[in-house]
């Protein structure tokens, strides 16, 4: 009976082992995607996946990535982090040792982006991580890069915004005490309002917790503090009951908010009580032109909704990695030397013209580009009000 | 292990018999250089075989990725699988029975220690072979051996005491952070805390130290638990260590010198493969030897009757307390572990999702039980692994394998089984009369 197993076997290799597929040796180019695909986040997952769809089908449409003359095919190697930090770096050490991706685009949040961020450098994989805003992400690692701009820059740009737009001198600010990106973003904005202003100028600083409903005490302090302005750098889903309760508890004055407002869900939360209200964000979907527009109505044509920043910021994101790849003058096929080439090459891209702005890389692969202020219109579309560059 | 092989009734014609007969006198340790001479075999001829084959590289975790990623691969993996794992482990085994068995006798007239520790030496060799390949095969590795130790520490209470305790996340958390302070301030330049204060070279040495102090520190967490436990019971202590486990999160959340909701980062790299192997064994070890002490039978009387086993002289109280200190060290030392082969810690990682992950892993393998422990978390991280292509699905299809082993096996596989090392690694010379 063994016998006959070993029998099968062999034959089976053997017929293998000259079967087409046995030697279909054609160099593909692998791009690692690392996304929320289950986990907290599927709606990020998700923009992410279908955006690298569409950017898989324009390049395999031109025949492949050209390098020096010669078009390689491309092949995307999509996994699931999660929305988990081990699970993030799980997926970059498979990809980087096992699918031996090229460069690698992802993860979105920086919960997962710094520890994958941690695998990559190590294995000197080039990844730019499209949507993480801390400056961890990319700090002291130079494989590492990322598609967006980053807290520290997006403090000051909003309250230089305030301060031009309505001349206010009194801020307030509403933030989640114990999540990363509001946390760190009010901070930034104080300090930059307070540097324009003058200490204490920030009237009413007042905080929350993760998956708190209820904002009416902090609301009525902030109220009482005589600020003209509340800034509020929370998620969707909070922003809808901070707008809607400031406003059943009588604040009438305008109330700010950051890129995470960005998502198409805080209006359908949200409804009226958001419009008229400003944000700062990476790009505006209503009243974009050129290549912007262009992918919006394709993406929503596709997929059936317009697409929010990660998309967007993704869809750069492969851009770049696309640019640079292209700008080599030959893949070796020796995988190392090609992934700090192209490493090499994302560093040099210079004004790399993408759909949320312009972007030139600095030292610490962060890019230099403008942040967009968007206003929510009468019908809850999200117009482009202003740029404001650094 | 092969208890029935020889009390079967001759179920005449059936094809299992003689392959089940041909395989009953193989002793563990034929096992272990089966499987020795498996991954030696990948190790030399794995990536030539994977080529004339037509695979993309040698399977990773034995062909699972490769087949859910590229079904038209599933006859080349499955030629591989049987070539390099399947026919060497079965012939190697089985060849080596005798020559094994005599061995293994030898070896257990002398202390046990020594017959344990060169099973352990072939299973290290072995693992590490395994693992040698691809650095993916090594993370998995470590992630499930910290999943083996975080289950059976929460075994011991849930399981072996009854309590149903759900502050598991948080007594990890707490030896993770304690762990990473301790060695970022102590070994390694760090943005937080600035220069190292003792030199760096002393912190692979000083790492036991680390995580013992880790487990403590976990341990003087779990006296917020255990208190309460003298008073409490079921649903409402669950409700007390559920609370306790966001206490923990929310504390680390806002204390800002370690870090805050931005987590720590940058840990030196100081748990590799042999340091986790070596704790998750003797992790194993120290915890088999507790349950089957007389204070783990004590474990087990307060489970079944609290008042009756009070009346029978047993200190309620201090065996709650024991269990639930000795419960949270071990989470503490597989947090500190954790920590550092992330080398990144979030408190996000310690929230809800960890808790059912770990819950999960101890009633899927079978409470009341050291083996089912260890099936049930190296099977639920490998599952979760290995069906990582189906991306949506493998959250259908772990939830639901969980339904049905706990509608068939209500305790889960491997429930109120005793692991008996010696019964483990003894030679199978007449498996006709063992019971």
């Amino acid at each position: 009976m063994r016998k006959s197993f070993v029998a099968v076997g062999v034959a089976l290799a053997v017929v293998l082992a000259f079967s087409p597929f046995g030697w279909s040796a054609e160099q593909t180019i692998k791009v690692g995607i690392n996304a929320p695909i289950t986990g907290d986040i599927p709606k990020v997952g998700e923009g992410t996946k279908f955006a690298a769809q569409m950017w898989l089908e324009d390049v395999m449409a031109a025949g492949g990535l050209e390098v020096g003359g010669k078009k390689y095919p491309v092949e995307l190697v999509i996994e699931d982090n999660e929305a988990k930090a081990e699970s993030a770096v799980t997926a970059n050490t498979k990809m980087i040792t096992q699918d031996e991706v090229l460069v690698i685009v992802g993860p979105q949040s920086s919960k997962q982006a710094i520890p994958a961020g941690d695998v990559a450098n190590n294995y000197a994989t080039p990844m730019i991580t499209p949507w993480s805003t801390n400056p961890d992400a990319t700090k002291d690692r130079p494989f590492v890069f990322r598609g967006c701009f980053l807290d520290p820059f997006q403090g000051p740009v909003l309250a230089n915004f305030i301060t031009e737009e309505f001349g206010f001198t009194k801020a307030a600010v509403l933030y989640d005490v114990a999540s990363d990106y509001p946390k760190g973003l009010a901070e930034f904005f104080k300090e930059a309002w307070e540097k324009v202003h003058g200490p204490g100028s920030v009237v009413a600083f007042e905080s929350f917790t993760t998956k708190d409903a209820d904002f009416s005490s902090q609301l009525t302090k902030i109220i009482q503090s005589g600020a003209e302005v509340l800034f509020t750098p929370q998620y969707y889903n909070e922003v809808a009951l901070i707008v809607q309760q400031a406003h059943e508890l009588g604040w009438d004055k305008p109330i700010v908010g950051s890129d995470s407002w960005g998502s198409a869900e805080t209006v359908e939360l949200c409804g009226k009580d958001c419009y008229g209200l400003f944000f700062s964000t990476h790009y505006a979907a209503a009243g974009a032109t050129g290549a912007t527009k262009e992918f919006i109505d394709r993406y929503q044509q596709k997929y059936g909704y317009v697409p929010d920043d990660v998309a967007a910021l993704t869809w750069d994101s492969l851009g770049i990695v696309q640019t640079a790849i292209q700008s080599l003058d030959q893949l070796s096929g020796d995988l190392e030397k090609d992934r700090k080439a192209v490493r090499d090459a994302m560093a040099q891209v210079k004004e790399f013209d993408g759909i949320t702005g312009k972007m030139t890389f600095t030292e610490e692969g962060d890019p230099i580009k403008c942040a967009v202020i968007v206003k929510i219109s009468d019908k809850g579309e999200y117009t482009f009000y202003k740029s404001v560059c650094p | 292990m092969n208890t029935d092989s020889g009390n079967l009734p001759a179920a005449a014609g059936s094809p299992r018999k003689p392959w089940r007969r041909a395989f009953a006198r193989v002793p563990l340790l034929a096992w272990l250089c089966g499987g020795l001479a498996a991954v030696v075999l990948e190790h030399f001829f794995g990536p030539q075989l994977a080529e004339l084959l037509g695979l993309p590289k040698v399977p990773v975790l034995f062909g699972f990725l490769t087949i859910l990623g590229k079904p038209p691969l599933i006859p080349s993996t499955a030629v591989f699988i049987t070539l390099i794992y399947g026919l060497p482990l079965l012939l190697v085994s089985r060849l080596l029975a005798g020559p094994a068995n005599r061995l293994a006798a030898f070896l257990l007239q002398g202390p046990l220690a020594v017959s344990v520790l060169i099973h352990l030496a072939l299973f290290y060799g072995t693992l590490h072979l395994w693992s040698d390949l691809s650095a993916y095969r090594v993370l998995t590795l470590k992630l499930t051996l910290i999943a083996v130790m975080l289950t059976l520490s929460l075994n011991v209470i849930n399981g072996y005491m009854g309590e149903f305790s759900c502050s598991h996340p948080a007594f990890m958390a707490l030896g993770a952070y304690a762990a990473s302070v301790m060695t970022l301030v102590f070994f390694a330049k760090d943005k937080q805390f600035g220069e190292a204060l003792l030199p760096a070279a002393l912190g692979p040495f000083m790492f036991p130290l680390v995580l013992i102090a880790a487990g403590a520190v976990a341990a003087v967490g779990a006296l917020v638990i255990a208190v309460p436990s003298f008073r409490t019971r079921g649903d409402y202590l669950a409700i007390i260590s559920l609370a306790f486990m966001f206490i923990v999160k929310s504390m680390i959340e806002n204390l800002e010198w370690i870090g805050g909701p931005r987590g720590l980062s940058s840990q030196p790299n100081y748990a590799n493969l042999p340091t986790v192997f070596l704790w998750a064994a003797a992790c194993i070890w120290i915890i088999n030897n507790f349950v089957r002490s007389t204070l783990g039978k004590a474990l087990n009387a307060v489970r079944d009757d609290e008042i009756a086993a009070d009346a029978m002289t047993v200190d309620t109280r201090r065996t709650k307390m024991v269990a639930f200190l000795f419960g949270a060290f071990w989470a503490g030392v597989a947090g500190g572990l954790f920590a550092h082969v992330l080398r990144y810690v979030n408190p996000g990682s310690f929230g809800l999702q960890k808790l059912a992950e770990v819950l999960a892993m101890v009633y899927f393998g079978g409470l009341n039980s050291v083996y089912g422990s260890i099936v049930g978390a190296v099977s639920l991280s490998l599952l979760g692994e290995a069906l990582r292509p189906l991306e949506l699905f493998k959250w259908i299809i772990i939830p639901l394998m969980l339904i049905l082993v706990m509608i068939f096996r209500p305790t889960g596989l491997i429930a109120f089984r005793e692991f008996d090392v010696r019964k483990l690694v003894q030679p199978k010379l007449n498996p006709d009369r063992e019971v």
